[in-house]
């Protein structure tokens, strides 16, 4: 299992966060940490972006809920994009297709 | 610029001669001070051990007056209780008999009732007709060395006592590691009792049907949060539910427990599947959406209804939970699809799916969490058993018994090895082709 990396850059319309690696157990509260230390501002749009991510499992699901809960606590919004097809199979079995914004690309609105 | 009144060096640059006379000069000079200043003690004794002669040396040491020693005390009186008794019982015998002694250690009184430790050396002259006529003795000052030597013995002392205290510290870490591995024993004894609690502790038997259930436990020091059950609603119906909640430990626990107790008194409440899935989606979201980690489970719940012939009508609603198969009896399986149900109590109101099928006799529906889909397969664990896997595997075994379904599905558990490492709960519900002769239940596993 490779190890989870996650870059951050700054886009016009909020924080974009790019993960690679694995979202489990072990790995997942790196990204937790991570979000929680975003300082949101109302009207922005945390990006999660997730081409890289290779593996993503319940724990996983639970930290993108907690940005997404963070997110909204900040009057902010949440996207996931580029989410790989192994993820967005859970992802729509858990209903949560629904929930999130998924775009295609990163760049795309 | 030189000083005219400058002296000489006694071994400067003068001639020759001129040095060799400042040089004896010198040693003439020396004799009575050497043995007044040496830098050791002097004393010469006669026989019976009166003292004749003593230098300065000494005197100063032991902080005495010539005129209060020489002709008045004996040797032995300089020394103390326990030198003068080794100078009797060893020292002076040994002197007699061999004429000379080196090196022996003693302890001196001082006049101010201190005590100096020494190291003595005499020698005995004789006459030239070869009787003892005097003794010559040395004294060293031995402070230093004892000093020395009582700390060698310190730090020898204090080696010793860090071994012991290392031995120690090595008994008390294995008795640590006892009381560990004992406490590690409890602890999981504890945790399958608790890991039990969550489970009903058999299936009861219900009419017409059969059921069957099976727990994994991926480790025996962590709780997993899956969990199933099976209940009467009123004379004629039941109600049956399978969920898993996120995480892991004693949080899970608790979590897998309220979902548990509030999916059997809604369902007693509204039975209806969607009504009990929305009451515990609101009391999971109350609970949990005050401050840390978003708390959910996935669970399907279900409604069972006899009907006439022996069929038995399945209606059940999920919330996020992989979809139920039904292995039929002409040998097919179908996934029986509830897309769209959400994770139960993300959301203060969430949509869920409902699905209905009826089973007819040799028919089976299974309930399992996603440890059998997700469990990692192939010779590196990198691709995931699935669920079109699943589907394959469970028409394999179709037409299936609840039991012989659930026999099948603990083997190949059993066959991934460490590529399962969930928790794994499995609940199968079936229609017998003939009425069973008794009713069966069955252990979680």
């Amino acid at each position: 299992m490779s190890l989870l990396k996650i870059t951050r850059r700054d886009a016009a319309t909020g924080p974009v966060l790019h993960v690679a690696g694995a979202l489990d157990y072990d790995q997942a509260p790196a990204l937790r940490q991570q979000t929680a230390h975003l300082a949101l501002k109302p009207g922005q749009c945390l990006v999660i972006d997730l081409s890289g991510l290779e593996f993503c499992d319940s724990t996983g699901i639970t930290v993108l809920l907690a940005a997404r809960q963070q997110a909204l606590a900040a009057g902010a919004d949440i996207a996931l994009v580029a989410v790989p097809p192994n993820t967005m199979r859970i992802l729509t079995v858990v209903g949560l297709d629904q929930v999130f914004t998924i775009r295609p690309h990163a760049d795309s609105n | 610029m030189s000083r005219v009144d400058e002296e000489p060096e006694p071994t400067g640059t003068g001639d020759e001669a001129g040095t060799t006379a400042a040089f004896t000069a010198l040693l003439e000079d020396s004799a009575e001070e050497l043995y007044e200043s040496a830098p050791c003690g002097y004393l010469s004794t006669l026989m019976d051990g009166t003292i004749a002669k003593v230098n300065a040396t000494l005197l100063s040491w032991l902080g005495l007056e010539c005129a209060a020693v020489v002709g008045r005390v004996r040797f032995t009186d300089l020394l103390s209780i326990g030198g003068k008794l080794y100078h009797e019982t060893h020292f002076a015998p040994l002197l007699q008999m061999q004429g000379e002694l080196r090196g022996i250690a003693l302890e001196m009184k001082t006049a101010g009732g201190g005590r100096l430790p020494v190291l003595v050396s005499s020698v005995v002259k004789y006459t030239s007709g070869g009787e003892p006529l005097l003794i010559r003795t040395t004294v060293f000052d031995a402070s230093d060395r004892r000093a020395y030597e009582q700390e060698l013995l310190r730090r020898r002392q204090e080696a010793e006592q860090a071994r012991a205290e290392a031995e120690q510290a090595r008994m008390e870490a294995e008795q640590a590691r006892q009381q560990a591995e004992a406490d590690r024993g409890r602890l999981a004894d504890a945790l399958a009792v608790l890991q039990k609690s969550l489970l009903p502790d058999a299936l009861p038997a219900l009419p017409g049907l059969e059921a069957a259930g099976y727990y994994h436990t991926a480790s025996p020091y962590q709780l997993g949060g899956d969990f199933y059950d099976l209940f009467p609603l009123d004379e004629d119906r039941w109600a049956f539910f399978l969920g898993d909640v996120c995480g892991k430990g004693p949080q899970a626990a608790s979590l897998t427990s309220l979902s548990r107790y509030t999916l059997r008194s809604a369902a007693h409440h509204a039975p209806e599947p969607i009504a009990a899935l929305t009451t515990l989606n609101t009391v999971l979201h109350e609970r949990f959406t005050n401050g840390g980690d978003p708390r959910y489970c996935t669970v399907i719940f279900g409604q069972l209804e006899p009907q006439p012939g022996g069929h038995v009508t399945v209606r059940l609603a999920s919330g996020g939970h992989p979809s139920a198969l039904v292995l039929r009896a002409d040998g097919t399986a179908e996934f029986l699809p509830t897309p769209g149900g959400l994770l139960v109590g993300i959301l203060p109101t969430a949509p869920f799916a409902t699905a209905e099928t009826t089973l007819a006799p040799g028919d089976t529906l299974l309930l399992y969490t996603d440890g059998l889909t997700e469990a990692r397969t192939g010779p590196a664990r990198d691709s995931l058993f699935g669920e079109d896997a699943l589907r394959t595997f469970a028409a394999c075994q179709a037409p299936a018994t609840a039991q012989e379904l659930i026999t099948a599905l603990s083997g190949l558990l059993e066959s991934f090895g460490d590529g399962l490492d969930d928790d794994t709960a499995l609940l199968a519900l079936g229609v017998p082709t003939h009425p069973p002769t008794r009713p069966a239940t069955n252990r979680p596993g």
